[in-house]
């Protein structure tokens, strides 16, 4: 079944590592000392549980153990679409936290992708944010650039930079400076339903090759059954969307700048380029043409498209290894019949590669979080406790929690991660894990630029719904979008 | 010698009024407090909000790095298509909401003012989308007109009436019909507490009087109920409209003023303008505007407040 997918994709990915390679490394790492090529699944499995770390021992270096402070911090959190088992490492983090750091009075906040920067933002014109903060991978240079985050790099907490991946460490650097450290990176992948795929006469076993195709199993899907070919998401102000469109548009060989080029300069606005509005034509044939997507899209994020999946309401999607975890979750919650209906989506989950475009180029976002110190003016009391952000932040980002943190989802932000025994622990028993793995030389970071929450969270699902809900045409609603980045670049209002 | 008797007369006005103001100084002072509260959370923030307005805020700059402008915040408002379109939009939504909200709030109290069994239940349970939170009635009705599987629509697919889920918050044509709908569901129980209260004054001295005298049900309300309820009916109006033109938790909950920013208030704009896009200086000079409609509201409602209080005094 899927091992034979996977397989081939495990193949391709090795095979074409020296090409995608540079599609990855190149903006992400200059002169790169991770060499992305071995990242394989079975370079992976070759170096689980190789090692073993002591991360109070390790921490304890950088700030004793009986070390006297307080600490106020922010995080991004779980939320309603993470499995129960992200839930209790989290909360076995803190619980640890306290047992070997008994002396820092921990203060935490826990806060959901969609709502974090708002308040964020909203408690430094105050000058009451966090001394230490765990931002999304897009919020690293806006912070950095506006003076209110320290220089705070792997080494400061007793690792060291080449233990990261290059392209999360670009997305903390700014003007030559690094402000803070990647707590786990991700890849995301193509799920689909192999028994919906049979029953609408598709190969239940193959991923759609190319976006073109998933537009017309889309379609077939949703003409032989009468449900949703594809999740596409769409809504504002929503992390989901921005990380499943950027890959349909790099796909297809666009881009808001030249992010997806080998060597990024972030000056040409390509939006608006024929690929671009490929790209956006594609979703807008799924949503307006075929009517072959969720209706909902427009105000939904994948949390609606997990329950639509579940039901065998809904045949593909993309997320992430930890959205099989979700629907055993929701499974479980499940009464009656239901309960084995939604046992019959489980058994037929699939995962696979992201498809391509037409030109062969396959891309996902270099998704993420990092994890900062504030500048003591704009903390509350004026006071940053460096020693006990420094405590935490090593915790968070050791090999082992790194690890732990990301363990039904993401990858390990410390690349030792992937040498602990838990990493050996969640290979066995996360399912698709190697999918997301095999996806990883194909990451593409967003642009590391203070204006990517606006251009990422605003105008590109702004571009989205123009095109879908008819109130622009995809070129007008393309060309609108481009202006709107030119202006935001150019300081307009 | 016309300046010089103009100076002696201005003195001559000003000495009983400070003379009144040192008479009444332990009055002032026990103000005083609630004064310089006000100053600091009211004054202080329009003060900031109108300095704000007159200048650029990029957002690769913080705050104290913020660019002056002069006014072009304001001209790039009026002449943004968006403004016109957040706008008409805000009109739309305060004017149908708050007709439609009173209109039924009315027909309620008056329904309710007949004494009948079980008035009383059904009074508390009219009451019950005014005591909701706004922030879950906003999560229900999300569900409730889910594009894919609200359940108005699998209601409508069961019984055979339509094909597919009807798209009420999908679609650029239906989204602020339907958040109207749900905020006239909110709105209309406090119009009909504010319309039962006004009812209670109706002499029914009157309303016998005119029954003896011939007049129907409808000349009745038109000619007596009516006129006694036209002071509490301004107030109720004026109300819902200041409230409605300050929405925000229903349409950003429910749509985020999407899709399209046909669902867009001048409320979540500015939100969105200053949070979503660290605008705070265009989303400043909309406050700034938006300050002004609202005063000018506040100002008719003081008005009809102090007509009220007139008429109970000469009466």
């Amino acid at each position: 079944m899927t091992r034979i997918t996977l397989g081939g994709a495990v193949l391709r990915g090795t095979v074409s590592t020296a090409l995608v390679a540079s599609l990855m490394s190149a903006p992400a790492l200059g002169a790169a000392p991770v060499d992305l090529s071995k990242w394989s699944p079975e370079y992976v499995r070759s170096i689980a549980g190789t090692q073993d770390f002591d991360t109070a021992a390790d921490c304890g270096k950088v700030t004793p153990l009986d070390y006297k402070g307080r600490l106020t911090f922010w995080y991004q959190g779980v939320f309603e679409g993470d499995p129960d088992l992200l839930r209790q490492y989290y909360k076995d983090f803190f619980e640890t936290f306290r047992k070997t750091y008994p002396n820092i009075q921990l203060e935490e906040q826990a806060l959901t992708y969609n709502d974090l920067l708002d308040k964020f933002r909203t408690a430094l014109l105050g000058n009451a944010a966090p001394m230490a903060v765990r931002l999304q991978i897009l919020g690293g240079t806006e912070f950095a650039a506006k003076g209110y985050l320290e220089p705070l790099k792997p080494e400061d907490v007793g690792y060291s930079t080449e233990d990261f991946w290059p392209g999360a460490m670009k997305a903390v650097t700014w003007d030559g400076v690094t402000y803070g450290i990647p707590t786990n990176n991700e890849t995301m992948a193509f799920i689909w339903n192999a028994d919906i795929f049979k029953r609408a006469g598709l190969d239940p076993d193959k991923a759609p090759a190319t976006w073109e195709d998933v537009v017309k199993y889309s379609k077939q899907i949703h003409d032989k059954l009468g449900i949703a070919g594809y999740g596409l998401v769409a809504r504002k102000n929503a992390g989901n969307t921005p990380y499943r469109f950027m890959p349909q548009l790099w796909a297809y060989g666009g881009g808001v700048f030249d992010e997806a080029t080998a060597n990024p300069t972030y000056k040409e606005i390509e939006l608006a380029s024929p690929q671009s509005k490929a790209a956006l034509q594609a979703s807008y044939d799924m949503y307006v043409r075929d009517k072959s997507v969720p209706v909902s899209a427009l105000t939904n994020q994948q949390a609606d498209n997990q329950p639509l999946f579940l039901a065998g309401q809904l045949g593909m999607m993309i997320s992430h290894p930890s959205d099989y975890n979700v629907m055993l979750d929701l499974q479980k919650k499940a009464t009656g019949t239901d309960k084995d209906k939604a046992q019959t989506v489980i058994d037929n989950m699939r995962y696979g590669l992201i498809p391509t475009g037409p030109d062969g180029k396959r891309a996902v976002v270099f998704g993420g979080s990092n994890i900062h110190i504030l500048k003591p003016e704009y903390v509350e009391g004026g006071k940053v406790d460096e020693p006990a952000a420094k405590a935490i932040i090593c915790m968070w980002t050791s090999p082992e929690w790194s690890l732990k943190m990301a363990y039904a989802g993401s990858n390990p932000g410390n690349l030792n991660g992937f040498k602990t025994k838990w990493m050996k622990e969640r290979l066995e028993s996360i399912k698709f894990l190697d999918v997301t793995t095999s996806m990883l030389p194909y990451g593409i970071p967003f642009p590391a630029l203070p204006q990517s929450p606006e251009i990422m969270n605003i105008i590109v699902p702004d571009m989205l719904q123009n095109a879908l809900t008819g109130a622009m045409t995809v070129d007008q609603a393309a060309d609108d979008a481009a202006k709107k980045v030119k202006d935001l670049m150019g300081g307009g209002l | 010698m016309t300046i010089v008797a103009g100076k002696t007369g201005a003195r001559q006005r000003l000495r009983p009024l400070l003379r009144k103001i040192w008479e009444h100084r332990a009055d002032y002072a026990y103000v005083l407090p609630a004064i310089a509260v006000m100053l600091i959370v009211i004054a202080y923030p329009i003060y900031y909000t109108i300095e704000l307005s007159f200048f650029n805020t990029p957002p690769g700059l913080q705050l104290r790095d913020k660019i002056f402008i002069g006014v072009d915040n304001y001209t790039a408002i009026l002449t943004s298509p968006v403004f016109w379109k957040v706008t008409s939009n805000t009109l739309i939504w305060t004017l149908a909401s708050t007709f439609i909200a009173f209109v039924l709030g009315f027909g309620c109290a008056l329904a309710l003012h007949r004494d009948f069994i079980g008035r009383g239940v059904l009074r508390a349970i009219l009451i019950i989308p005014w005591v909701i939170s706004a922030v879950a009635a906003s999560y229900i009705w999300k569900w409730i007109y889910h594009s894919d599987f609200g359940i108005i629509g699998a209601v409508l697919v069961g019984l055979g009436l339509a094909d597919r889920p009807p798209n009420f918050i999908d679609s650029v044509s239906t989204v602020l019909p339907s958040l109207i709908v749900v905020n006239i569901w909110r709105e209309f129980p406090f119009a009909m507490i504010m319309m039962m209260a006004g009812l209670q004054t109706v002499p029914d001295q009157l309303l016998r009087a005119a029954k003896v005298d011939g007049a129907n049900a409808w000349q009745r309300f038109w000619h007596v109920t009516f006129p006694h309820l036209r002071n509490v009916s301004t107030v109720t109006i004026l109300l819902l409209a200041v409230a409605n033109f300050n929405s925000f938790i229903i349409p950003w909950i429910m749509t985020g003023g999407g899709p399209s920013n046909a669902s867009h208030i001048w409320i979540t704009h500015i939100y969105e303008l200053a949070f979503g896009r660290q605008r705070w200086g265009v989303a400043s000079a909309y406050s700034v505007l938006l300050f002004f409609i609202l005063m000018t509201l506040g100002y008719f409602y003081v008005r009809a407040l102090s007509g009220n209080d007139r008429k109970d005094g000469s009466a």
